[in-house]
């Protein structure tokens, strides 16, 4: 990238420039990293004619920022040496009273820097310090702190650093605030938000099913209403549908403890267990060969088989008993086996990958319950059991081999 | 299983040399903004290049004391290392710092005592770790502290029951880990806490053919490896999945052939380096973790390394066969 040799001056002029675009315009929402063609095309398509053009450096319009790629290199290292000195300063003047002018210089420098380099974990801390110091924070300066992490998740959705420190802001709120059950509906908007545009994102589900904690249990279910519409339009985001196991864990909490509730917890978990059955085999014959929606289908299975098809004597989950629910809930998974294996032309990738997903669903169901595997023989007949297994021996030959191993066939 | 050795010269050998010098070239390229936007985390950085290099048997091309000096800048009076000089501390760097000392054989001018002070005090009532100060929690923390903590022969400092514990209950019903209870397992994170389980001597809480089972899923057509269902191949995964394959004892379970022949895809046969899939930039990162792989896929000419402590295998002989 050009401008390597720009003088020192010059860099501080860059920076001041920088951070008086961000102090004046502090709704700024977005921010990107632009090549310096696209400023004069971003300009054609806000149609603004009235646009006070003052640089080549920056573009700010509708509280959009972007920031040339030509001196991003020269504008971030002078954002870290100008940030590294403030706080060094500030450090050695904590506990003396000038000590306050270098906390605005250290809050805007962290700032530039920040916004630069997402995972520059010191810059970070510097603003919890400075927050954690003070006598009474107020709410605002928590606010400005989810205000700012936001901006730059919009240009660095998996920056760790980042997400992280939403939740040490979001566990000072709680404590000196109270928790309000607004800021996690928000969070959770936000990532189904950023996992709209960074897809399959594990620290942005991370977040959201740590918020799973803070939630009531009406929370919970709102979630599971809410989420489900976006899961079923992005059926490979196997974290989204992480999300939503973590969600319907906590339903079934309250069937691991006895109380006065118990029977009314366990028709309200059945139903939602029985509805996300119903919905997961929707799109599983919707969409062909998705891995994401045959291992949500794993553990749903599991669960059901493990909370719902056991004797009322059997006390604990982890005896699975073959009484007549669990045969006919088997009975079913056979069907959609035996509909999930039909290949019309070997060179339909979809409907191959349909087949090898339901053959490991069913063997790694038969892990678990190795009562299973007589009825898969009654069931399915020999020679379509063998298909099954052929299925699978081509693609993941180890799979067969620990079952062989562990049941005796 | 078939023998990835015998089919290796029909698929393109592994260019050593030019990783070398792809690695001592890059410490010096320090324009660009990619390396700007990394000096935060330069220990770790150092510690993917130096490893590299010592198990491709080009250590002694660098220089130990520049090295070494410089890594004493980075750490903070509370005992804890920093990313680079003036930087916070962190577990994430303290672990890095270790390890390159561990591989230069200089651990003698650690002061024991602090750095592992700095370690066990950021253990949790529950047994799990924060990464720092301002309390993250993450099984990742936990596999640096052990794992720290085991090379410093120091695991007496902290509550090693309790810390199995945690890790424990951050098992999925998918025979995964995340990185708190009840969060998405992750190549990553399942190496971290297959990990800690074996050098705490605790693996009999896994399950080893449930884990097996979702490890070995994550190759794909190419024979690279994800992290996660329905993700694309990377050549970090060769070592996250593969080393916790190997701890469980299940490596024979992957298709190792395919798998050496999409690391050597991913090589930059002109200037060196190695990417995360065949046809993209290198960078440190992907270098380290492809030729681990291929340590760990036992290729001719590269050193052992050790799967759960992440360093060459006569790197942790020397220091665990001493007293």
């Amino acid at each position: 990238m050009g401008q390597g040799s720009c003088s020192q001056e010059d860099s501080f002029d860059l920076l001041n420039q920088f951070e008086h675009v961000l102090d004046s315009d502090p709704l700024i929402d977005e921010v990107g990293f632009i090549h310096p063609s696209q400023f004069t095309m971003l300009d054609k398509e806000s149609g603004s004619s009235d646009y006070n053009k003052t640089s080549t450096n920056f573009w700010n319009q509708d509280h959009k920022l972007g920031i040339s790629t030509d001196i991003l290199t020269q504008l971030c290292r002078v954002a870290k040496h100008a940030f590294l000195a403030a706080f060094n300063e500030y450090k050695r003047h904590e506990n003396i009273s000038s000590g306050v002018s270098f906390v605005s210089k250290v809050m805007k420098h962290s700032q530039a820097v920040l916004l630069l380099s997402s995972d520059f974990g010191t810059a970070w801390n510097a603003r919890k310090l400075i927050l954690s110091r003070q006598n009474q924070p107020t709410l605002e300066a928590f606010t400005e702190e989810l205000r700012l992490s936001r901006l730059i998740l919009s240009n660095c959705p998996k920056s760790e650093p980042t997400w992280s420190h939403r939740r040490w802001i979001i566990k000072m709120i709680s404590r000196s605030f109270s928790t309000p059950q607004d800021i996690v509906t928000k969070e959770s908007e936000l990532v189904e938000s950023i996992g709209e545009r960074s897809k399959m994102n594990y620290r942005a589900w991370y977040h959201r099913c740590w918020l799973v904690s803070y939630m009531t249990i009406e929370q919970v279910l709102q979630e599971l209403n809410k989420s489900k519409r976006w899961a079923g339009l992005h059926v490979a985001d196997s974290s989204c549908f992480h999300y939503r196991r973590r969600l319907m864990l906590r339903v079934l909490e309250p069937l691991k403890v006895k109380g006065s509730n118990a029977n009314d917890d366990e028709t309200e978990a059945h139903k939602i267990w029985m509805e996300e059955l119903d919905w997961n085999k929707e799109l599983v014959k919707r969409y062909l060969g998705r891995e994401a929606l045959w291992l949500h289908r794993r553990f749903l299975s599991l669960n059901w088989i493990m909370y719902f098809c056991r004797n009322q004597s059997s006390e604990t989950g982890e005896s699975i008993v073959m009484n007549e629910e669990t045969v006919i809930f088997i009975d079913n998974e056979i069907h959609l086996l035996e509909s999930s294996m039909t290949v019309p032309d070997n060179k339909f990738e979809d409907f191959q990958a349909q087949a090898l997903h339901a053959s490991a669903y069913m063997l790694w169901l038969t892990k678990h319950i190795p009562k299973l595997w007589r009825m898969l023989e009654e069931k399915l007949g020999t020679e379509k059991l063998k298909c099954v297994l052929n299925t699978v021996d081509q693609e993941r030959p180890s799979l067969l081999l620990q079952l062989k191993h562990n049941n005796d066939y | 299983m078939s023998s990835s050795s015998s089919s290796s010269s029909q698929m393109g050998e592994l260019v050593a040399d030019k990783h070398v010098r792809y690695i001592l070239m890059s410490e010096k390229k320090k324009e660009s903004f990619e390396s700007v936007v990394m000096d935060h985390l330069r220990m770790n950085g150092a510690y993917w290049g130096l490893t590299t290099l010592d198990l491709l048997d080009k250590l002694p091309s660098v220089s130990v004391d520049e090295v070494v000096s410089w890594l004493l800048t980075c750490q903070h009076e509370s005992g804890g290392f920093a990313g680079n000089t003036g930087h916070d501390p962190h577990v994430l760097y303290t672990l890095s710092a270790v390890q390159i000392l561990a591989l230069f054989d200089k651990l003698d001018i650690l002061d024991v005592a602090k750095v592992s002070s700095y370690i066990a005090g950021l253990q949790n009532e529950d047994g799990s770790f924060s990464g720092d100060m301002w309390g993250e929690v993450d099984t990742r923390f936990s596999y640096i502290a052990i794992c720290s903590l085991s090379i410093l022969k120091c695991l007496d400092k902290i509550n090693v029951e309790k810390a199995v514990d945690y890790i424990v209950s951050c098992k999925n019903l998918d025979g995964g880990f995340g990185c708190t209870p009840g969060a998405e397992s992750h190549a990553g994170q399942i190496f971290c806490c297959v990990g800690a389980l074996a050098i705490t001597g605790s693996l009999h809480h896994v399950d080893k053919d449930l884990l097996g089972w979702w490890l070995c899923e994550r190759q794909v057509k190419s024979g690279g490896l994800n992290g996660r269902p329905e993700k694309l191949p990377d050549v970090c995964y060769s070592w996250w999945v593969l080393s916790s394959l190997i701890m469980i004892d299940r490596v024979h379970w992957i298709n190792k052939a395919k798998l050496v022949k999409f690391i050597l895809d991913c090589q930059d046969l002109e200037n060196g380096g190695i990417s995360d899939r065949p046809d993209d930039a290198v960078d440190i990162f992907h270098t380290y973790f492809g030729v681990a792989g291929l340590s760990l896929l036992e290729y001719p000419g590269v050193k052992a390394i050790d799967p759960a402590y992440a360093l060459p295998v006569d790197v942790i002989n020397r220091i665990l066969l001493t007293k």
